[in-house]
């Protein structure tokens, strides 16, 4: 529609709130981090510029390393993982095997629970003496393996990679949107040259979802760069540091008061998701273009 | 119809490849449904037992009902000024979020001025940046202008980090509608508001419960903010209470069982009287995107 005269001013009474609070809560915020990250704060006394020191620190600091070291293996692990799974079960899904519909409401429901329920719960799975885990362990006669998944630096890690299962049901709902978006014509073709279920999916299904295929690999690649709640909440960056990931790291820098400190680890939280972002952006259209 | 045919294959004679593929498929249907509800199902069961019971072993069933430990989740805690403060703040920034959200969609999708494909653009992009990375600078916000412990600071706060996935969602379902209606309208006489609170806003009704559903059930599972920005008792929600049972039972694990699966319950009744929005809702910044 072309602006009428007397439809500027409802414009711009419609735009204001939005951009104002976009301005406030997202504009200013990501500009203070950068420019924050240049001094030496503790969140009273006046901050002191000391250039790129702030960043100095975090990268001598083997614990921020180890955090952004956790962060990208999550995100590899939840783009081979979590995605290939939502992918299989998926195409298993869309061939409307009997009650998929109440099983794909039941891989979904993980994502409406609130995360901190879900690793309360999960943290009573692991649980050493009570723990489901150990329990059924013992039911079956592996007693011997029941262990304290949580507080051994050996398995820790795994069980927050475990756990990251939950999220296989959302990826795999939007590559099910995807699927249903594919025009039918393509299977029957297929089906009169005579290709299998196998085939279809390798060679129709795969290719005509690859949006949403590359949407979940963002996906997925953002939120193990952004993994903060489950991690506090199990292990809370134990043993021994071992499971921590910057979002935790920065969060203890804010609790000690070192505001600088966390400004520097956010600026590199928001940077490696815009780089993983445009990497994979790029990698997409590459294929585009073939 | 191609689909289903090829997923009943020939009732006679099951080739012994298809065969080992149907149990293949469904050993992975049922273990993704048990992995996802088994614990569940644990944490009802457990919820109901005494504690002596529950250490004794952890998978026998409750000989007699505890419903006790949910009047004790409820006493103990305050659950019930939580639960209220968790609605309130989820109602109010879902109303707020998605009005601010439909108007600014509105004069995006309705009309063309300049620069509005930037301002798009840079909102858009809002959705990709990782909020947890803006901690200090939010509580910073909060502190300075006095609205640390104050459900209003995640009212506010709720309301604008849902902006660009809401103006996102709204903005694709307007844009899915011809303007003639609108013009016609105009013609008619229908000014500005009119045809936005007339026209658009009963059109894009599914976009606005899309939009609204996903924001609601991202403000009441919202602990991070919750968490940092409130401290004092009274103005707790429900999310960051049922942290705090960690350290208040230390001992009573069924009271706490208790208190998650209140806490679960409302989204989980909630999503199954909704599926189909929510799931659309909490995909559909990703699908269109």
């Amino acid at each position: 529609m072309k602006v009428r005269k007397n439809d500027k001013i409802g414009i711009i009474i419609f735009l204001i709130p939005a951009l104002a609070l976009f301005t406030v809560f997202f504009i200013v915020p990501v500009i203070s981090i950068c420019y924050m990250s240049l001094f030496k704060w503790n969140g009273i006394a006046a901050a002191e510029f000391t250039g790129f020191s702030n960043y100095k620190n975090i990268f001598g600091d083997a614990v921020f390393l180890r955090s952004i070291r956790n962060n990208i293996i999550w995100a590899f692990a939840a783009c081979l993982i979590q995605v290939p799974l939502a992918l299989l079960m998926a195409l298993i899904l869309s061939t409307k095997p009997r009650g998929w519909k109440i099983f794909r409401t039941v891989y979904f429901l993980p994502q409406v629970i609130s995360g901190i329920a879900i690793a309360m719960l999960w943290s009573a799975v692991f649980n050493s003496e009570y723990g489901i885990l150990n329990g059924i362990l013992k039911a079956v006669g592996l007693g011997h393996l029941s262990r304290n998944w949580l507080g051994d630096p050996s398995t820790a890690f795994i069980c927050v990679l475990i756990y990251g299962l939950l999220y296989v049901g959302y990826y795999m709902v939007i590559m099910m949107a995807g699927i249903t978006n594919i025009d039918e014509s393509y299977y029957e073709a297929a089906k009169i040259d005579g290709a299998n279920r196998f085939q279809m999916d390798i060679h129709i299904t795969i290719p005509m979802i690859r949006y949403s295929i590359v949407t979940c690999v963002t996906l997925a690649a953002v939120f193990g760069l952004r993994t903060f709640e489950q991690v506090y909440l199990l292990t809370n960056g134990g043993p021994a540091n071992r499971t921590s990931v910057v979002v935790l790291y920065l969060y203890n820098q804010m609790r000690d008061n070192n505001y600088g400190g966390a400004n520097a680890s956010s600026v590199m939280l928001v940077l490696t998701g815009a780089c993983v972002i445009i990497l994979i952006r790029k990698l997409l259209s590459k294929k585009e273009e073939k | 119809m191609a689909k289903e045919q090829a997923a009943k294959p020939v009732k006679y004679a099951k080739k012994p490849t298809q065969i080992l593929g149907s149990i293949v498929k469904w050993i992975l249907i049922l273990f993704f449904a048990i992995y996802t509800l088994f614990p569940l199902l644990w944490l009802l069961i457990t919820s109901l037992k005494t504690n002596a019971e529950y250490f004794d072993n952890p998978f026998s069933f409750p000989s007699v009902l505890q419903f006790s430990n949910y009047m004790n989740a409820f006493n103990q805690a305050n659950l019930g000024q939580m639960i209220f403060n968790s609605i309130t703040v989820a109602l109010i920034a879902t109303f707020a979020n998605v009005m601010i959200a439909a108007m600014a969609a509105y004069a995006i999708s309705r009309f063309k001025f300049k620069g509005r494909e930037i301002i798009f653009a840079l909102i858009s992009a809002g959705i990709m940046i990782p909020l947890n990375a803006l901690m200090v600078p939010y509580y910073t916000i909060f502190s300075k202008v006095g609205l640390l412990d104050s459900l209003n600071a995640l009212r506010i706060l709720y309301t604008a980090i849902g902006l660009p996935i809401s103006i996102f969602i709204i903005r694709g379902f307007m844009d899915s509608f011809p303007v003639e209606i609108e013009e016609a309208a105009y013609i008619d006489g229908c000014g500005f508001f009119g045809r936005f609170f007339r026209i658009v806003f009963p059109l894009t009704k599914t976009g606005l419960v899309t939009a609204g559903t996903f924001q609601f059930i991202t403000c009441w599972n919202e602990f991070v903010y919750a968490n940092l920005l409130i401290s004092a008792p009274e103005t707790k929600t429900i999310q960051i209470g049922i942290r705090y049972f960690t350290n208040q039972f230390t001992t009573d694990y069924v009271s706490m069982y208790a208190a998650i699966i209140i806490a679960i319950v409302p989204s989980v009744v909630g999503y199954i009287m909704f599926q189909e929005k929510v799931m659309s809702g909490l995909t559909s910044g990703a699908v269109k995107g």
